[in-house]
């Protein structure tokens, strides 16, 4: 891996994504303040999960977590569809970049535009509350790995759109689904018997679960099991994505 | 040596054929010029050489290496300035050439000074902060030359490169072009001004419905009167 090279992918996407501050860092810390303010403070001074810790506590993990997902998966899917649809990618196509470069250049921008806005809604969610952090290892190790997952995610969307349309689809009809049934905004045990099995075989509970442990040290699950999880699915996903970009699909008509 | 080497080379789109069993040879340091009307398939060629595109059927060789297997190698020797304007339009030139030096491995330090060097070369250094989409016509095809030459490629593939460009600047890209073959640089040109290729290219391929219909030296432009009488009568065009 040659470190020049690498460096000037990732500095091309960080600087894609500081260039829109709009869009990719101040919309996600405005939706994460609504979420704090409306569901934490405001709904959530009426509810009482458990007697040891406010509803609030319980959430933000959630929310960071929705956060760090779309943040991921939205950077590296626009910026590589982007690219192939302006042919941008012919720049990175016709250079000595080796596959590995490039996959995890568009992959080091998109943990760092997560990081970001997990740090923001982190730092905003201190004006409401302790956010606490039980276990600091964990916490990166939760938050890095999963957009690692989505930005290879985010790249497997950016190869297959053929039109703008195509991106927002897996998003829509996916993701944003199992967040919101994965445990964001409540425990599972609080569902009917049957639908707790179901819940568990959701991936994003399991993603939730995790980061809710590292910050308030509750636990629905096994750790274990989700760092085994997240770090298969990881290597996983980049042997695909690897393969893909090997053969030139979608990218080399 | 043989700056390019394509043997038996073959490319389709699904049932199209675009390039069919072509074999052409440029000599390191020649101007050669690639003609055909559109479809014929220059573009296809350019594309599998550079990587923009993948093929099956015969080889290619820069510099004696496999573009496919030695693929770091070969795109490191290409400067490539394609027909289409494909610069990030947001970013300026000065942005996208550093972007661009770093992808070949370049070290900061020499991404700027090449930068600079290359500002002037083209005239550009007013327009260097400008975004890409801010340029005129005529400057956006300087910038996307200067971006081919960032990492002073051993082989330049000129893909219409003065398309849309007023005479004035074409004459002085002409120079420039000089200048490089001069230097040692090994041009490989499509153009569709034949004046433009009669003028710079030592030697010519004229391709016609995806075949090589004939290659010419420079004495053999005008046998029939001017290179674009000789074209039109090879391709079977002529009046």
């Amino acid at each position: 891996m040659n470190l020049v090279r690498l460096g000037a992918v990732v500095k091309r996407e960080t600087q894609r994504f500081l260039r829109i501050p709009i869009q990719t860092l101040i919309a996600p810390w405005i939706s994460a303040t609504l979420y704090i303010l409306v569901f934490g403070l405001i709904i959530g001074s009426h509810i009482q999960l458990f007697e040891e810790m406010s509803y609030i506590d319980f959430v933000l993990p959630g929310i960071l977590m929705m956060n760090v997902v779309l943040s991921a998966l939205g950077q590296s899917s626009t910026s590589l569809f982007f690219q192939r649809w302006t042919r941008v990618i012919h720049e990175t196509l016709t250079s000595p970049l080796s596959y590995v470069e490039m996959i995890t250049g568009y992959v080091i921008g998109a943990v760092a535009r997560s990081v970001i806005v997990a740090t923001g809604i982190y730092v905003i969610a201190l004006f409401f509350t302790g956010a606490n952090l039980s276990h600091v290892g964990w916490f990166f190790f939760y938050a890095v790995m999963t957009a690692i997952i989505f930005s290879l995610v985010g790249l497997l969307v950016g190869l297959w759109a053929e039109k703008m349309e195509h991106l927002s689809i897996l998003q829509t009809f996916v993701i944003t689904p199992l967040l919101y049934v994965g445990g964001v905004f409540n425990s599972i045990s609080m569902l009917p018997e049957k639908l707790q099995m179901i819940a568990r075989f959701n991936p994003f509970f399991y993603l939730v679960d995790g980061l809710r442990y590292s910050m308030i040290g509750f636990t629905e699950s096994n750790i274990m099991g989700g760092v085994i999880g997240l770090s298969a699915g990881a290597f996983l996903l980049f042997w695909i994505v690897l393969t893909l970009f090997k053969r030139g699909w979608k990218l080399r008509v | 040596m043989n700056a390019l080497e394509i043997k038996n080379f073959s490319k389709s789109y699904n049932e199209s054929i675009a390039v069919n069993h072509i074999n052409l040879t440029v000599p390191k340091g020649e101007f050669f010029g690639l003609l055909g009307h559109n479809g014929a398939g220059k573009t296809t060629t350019i594309h599998c050489i550079t990587g923009i595109s993948t093929f099956t059927e015969g080889s290619i060789h820069v510099m004696g290496k496999d573009v496919q297997k030695d693929y770091q190698e070969t795109r490191a020797l290409i400067g490539l300035s394609p027909q289409e304007f494909n610069a990030d339009i947001f970013a300026s030139i000065e942005v996208t050439m550093d972007f661009v030096g770093g992808y070949f491995g370049m070290k900061k330090k020499d991404r700027t000074k090449r930068i600079q060097e290359l500002l002037e070369m083209m005239d550009l250094t007013d327009h260097c902060k400008k975004p890409f989409q801010a340029l005129s016509g005529g400057l956006k095809r300087r910038a996307i030359l200067a971006r081919a030459l960032m990492h002073d490629p051993e082989v330049l593939i000129l893909d219409e490169p003065t398309a849309g460009i007023d005479v004035e600047q074409r004459r002085a890209l002409w120079k420039e072009l000089q200048n490089l073959h001069k230097a040692g640089k090994t041009i490989i040109l499509t153009s569709h001004y034949l004046e433009e290729v009669e003028h710079l290219c030592s030697r010519v391929a004229i391709m016609h419905n995806g075949s090589v219909l004939k290659e010419l030296e420079k004495k053999d432009f005008k046998q029939n009167g001017s290179l674009e009488e000789t074209y039109l009568t090879l391709t079977g065009s002529a009046l």
